[in-house]
């Protein structure tokens, strides 16, 4: 599969949620209170107010379910979801990659409505970064 | 990206429900009759009773939504779900429009793809997110999956 890159995303997180044990595993809420992201075609912050709901499946398995809003460096909005699996115990090393998927009305940026990516996660000490490719 | 050939899997499309303009868009609903997929890892036929629930939004994207179920050679159930775009020049969508073959090159249609299941030999498919390019027929499209590693 080709792809090539679109932006790095990092992530400022306040303390998580834990809301426990439920019906699909132990659930995590990480609220998003900022970071910034960059790229080729697009820059700008992350804007304050929203989250990564993670649950810990039965297998060990983290599955995220992120949704924010990015402002870019000229002032346009974009809403974007992922879903994702993290597995820190996978047999191959860490395993952290996102299917992220855009929405925005801002007509420089339409581009990222037409598109489908995967990303790549790193746990760093600042927080989490995502290195985004376009699927081509 | 660095990624791994999974499978491919062709399914078998029969009876699209025209649910006509709803709020996001225009909404199509393709029922799955039948399918197989075959690779390195993993082999078997589509069972019936899936669909694919497609939107054809404002900005002319068609949004897919695929929820099928595999089963093994070996007797395994793999539940498949997908999120798909498709969209490219007018005159490729008109072509396929017709049913007719269209060079996939010609248009953008990717899918990203989870899969769930019990059967031990195949959790890997638990644990890794897919990514494919799809090749839409008049019978049924057909995609190739790959791993992304």
């Amino acid at each position: 599969m080709q792809t090539r890159p679109l932006m790095s995303l990092r992530f400022s997180t306040a303390p998580t949620q834990n809301v426990g044990a439920g019906p699909h595993g132990t659930r995590i809420t990480f609220p998003i209170t900022g970071g910034s992201f960059d790229g080729e075609r697009l820059r700008g912050t992350v804007l304050p107010g929203g989250d990564d709901w993670v649950i810990k499946r039965l297998d060990g398995v983290l599955e995220l379910d992120l949704r924010v809003t990015l402002e870019t460096d000229d002032g346009a909005l974009i809403h974007m979801t992922f879903e994702g699996i993290r597995h820190d115990d996978a047999p191959g090393g860490p395993y952290f990659r996102t299917l992220p998927r855009f929405e925005t009305a801002a007509s420089q940026y339409a581009f990222l409505n037409r598109l489908l990516a995967v990303g790549r996660g790193e746990i760093r000490a600042e927080g989490p970064v995502h290195v985004i490719e376009e699927i081509l | 990206m660095d990624s791994r050939f999974l499978m491919t899997l062709q399914v078998a499309v029969v009876g699209a429900q025209k649910i006509g303009a709803v709020p996001h868009g225009t909404r199509v609903t393709a029922p799955i009759a039948s399918g197989h997929f075959e690779g390195p890892r993993l082999r078997g036929k589509v069972l019936p009773g899936g669909g694919d629930w497609t939107l054809l939004r404002s900005d002319g994207v068609l949004e897919l939504d695929l929820r099928i179920t595999l089963e093994t050679d070996d007797g395994a159930l793999i539940h498949m779900a997908s999120f798909g775009l498709r969209h490219g020049p007018p005159e490729s969508m008109a072509a396929l429009a017709r049913g007719e073959r269209v060079d996939p090159a010609s248009y953008y249609f990717r899918t990203t793809t989870r899969f769930e299941t019990a059967h031990a030999k195949y959790t890997f498919l638990n644990h890794l997110v897919g990514v494919s390019s799809g090749d839409r027929r008049a019978e049924g499209p057909i995609y190739t999956i790959d791993e992304i590693l």
